[in-house]
């Protein structure tokens, strides 16, 4: 079976996780990358639908069968983390049928910093967090703050209205993550979006070509 | 005990270990419908819930075909194995439920695969479930384990009603229905189900097999169309 390379997206509620998912989508899309989306949610099917109208629905930038909401029991970290089964039983089901993907984007509900991805689940995983929450966020810590692949940190249009200091931000996450990579940025208005989309392609895609270029060549 | 039998012992307690990944936590069986209907309220509906389920259907039926998986294993008899597949799978009426048992079932299968190499049932079936030629529903992937680690068909039937009974009594606890003590005094209460169930069905043939809970199918199947939930079924 064709492995499709998977990204995981935790982080709190509200951090901006599916916002994310709606503006990296189309910046993708525009490349010729094709992205399945799973949405493991607490209570509903409410992020999925939403990004399901939003990219496949209205934009047409996935087919509608490829947005799946996954109810995980009221246990989304256990979904993604300790007992990953019924995500990696809807994902081989999409890599049977739908080889001409690029990627698979999981997302996880919840509210925990501790957040991980199993490493059979997810090839690479992105925690995000908000200024919102202060910014004594990215020296809080925690184990998704700190081993993910790559921090996120969302609203930053929001941090002056909030008492947050970006530069300690920054200091704090550089300390935190020992160099490795985050990124700031404000899904409303796209501002280093396209960073992350950057990040994916070349760390998760490794700067492959799109499969759908490569059969119209073919 | 020898050492042969506490190893199976270990067996009993790894496969029926809430740590051990199936994803049934994620399930509640139609509870959360009910729940959400106000029509259940509380420990003495929860044990009517679990009663009737394995009464009327998991007894019945995923026993059945748990019981018959586990026989023909034993006696290297595939096809009869992949029969009781096929049956334990009709059986399956809700989308939700069948699917829920089959993706169960097929993580399962992996799981014990990934440790047990030596077992020439476990690797057919692992290998056809990888061609999509078996369904892999839950119990007969569940008996194809407990066989591969020389667990005792009996033994076997009740660590898969026991999970059933933790199952519902977890997403009764999460749904806030119960508190822990209640928890436990549900599954107390639900002991001499069990072995009754136990004692019934292990040795019934796959054509006496049968389930009806219409009720049951009708509550499951609305779980199913629920815009907002929280689990697979």
């Amino acid at each position: 079976m064709t492995h499709i390379p998977r990204i995981g997206i935790g982080g709190p509620v509200g951090s901006g996780k599916s916002m994310l998912i709606e503006r990296l989508v189309p910046m993708l899309a525009e490349k010729g990358y094709s992205v399945s989306i799973i949405s493991n949610d607490v209570i509903s099917k409410e992020d999925a639908d939403r990004i399901r109208d939003n990219l496949a629905t209205k934009r047409g930038l996935l087919p509608e069968n490829l947005v799946i909401g996954l109810a995980t029991g009221g246990c989304p970290h256990t979904a993604i983390r300790e007992d990953p089964s019924m995500n990696l039983a809807v994902i081989e089901e999409i890599e049977s049928k739908h080889t001409e993907l690029d990627l698979i984007i999981i997302e996880s509900g919840g509210d925990n910093i501790t957040t991980t991805f199993s490493p059979i689940l997810a090839d690479y995983s992105m925690y995000i967090i908000d200024v919102a929450g202060g910014d004594k966020y990215p020296r809080k810590g925690g184990l998704g703050i700190e081993s993910c692949d790559l921090l996120v940190i969302n609203k930053i249009d929001l941090a002056m209205m909030v008492g947050a200091d970006l530069d300690i931000m920054r200091t704090d996450a550089k300390k935190i993550r020992n160099e490795k990579p985050f990124e700031f940025i404000n899904c409303k208005t796209d501002e280093g979006v396209m960073k992350i989309a950057e990040h994916i392609i070349r760390d998760v895609l490794l700067d492959s070509v799109p499969k759908s270029a490569i059969a119209q060549k073919v | 005990m020898n050492i042969d039998e506490i190893e199976q012992e270990l067996g009993v307690m790894q496969l029926s270990d809430s740590f051990f990944p199936t994803g049934i936590f994620a399930t509640s069986n139609g509870l959360e419908f009910l729940f959400k209907e106000k029509k259940i309220q509380g420990m003495t509906d929860v044990v009517e819930i679990i009663k009737i389920n394995i009464l009327q259907q998991i007894g019945p039926s995923d026993c059945v075909a748990l019981a018959n998986a586990f026989d023909s294993a034993c006696k290297n008899d595939f096809d009869k194995v992949i029969e009781a597949d096929n049956i334990g799978f009709a059986t399956k009426s809700i989308k939700e439920i069948r699917n829920a048992s089959t993706r169960s079932g097929i993580q399962l299968i992996k799981c014990v695969s990934e440790f047990v190499k030596d077992d020439k049932i476990l690797n057919q079936y692992k290998e056809d479930v990888i061609k999509n030629k078996v369904y892999g529903v839950f119990p007969v992937a569940f008996a194809i384990c407990c066989n591969a680690l020389k667990i005792k068909k009996e033994k076997s039937m009740m660590m898969m009603l026991y999970g059933f009974t933790v199952g519902v009594v977890g997403a009764a606890l999460r749904l806030g229905l119960i508190q822990h003590f209640e928890g436990q005094k549900i599954i107390h209460s639900v002991k001499p189900i069990i072995s009754q169930t136990i004692k019934e069905y292990s040795n019934k043939s796959l054509f006496e097999m049968w389930q009806f809970a219409p009720q049951v199918d009708i509550i499951q199947m609305s779980h199913e169309k629920m815009d907002s939930k929280m689990f697979i079924t």
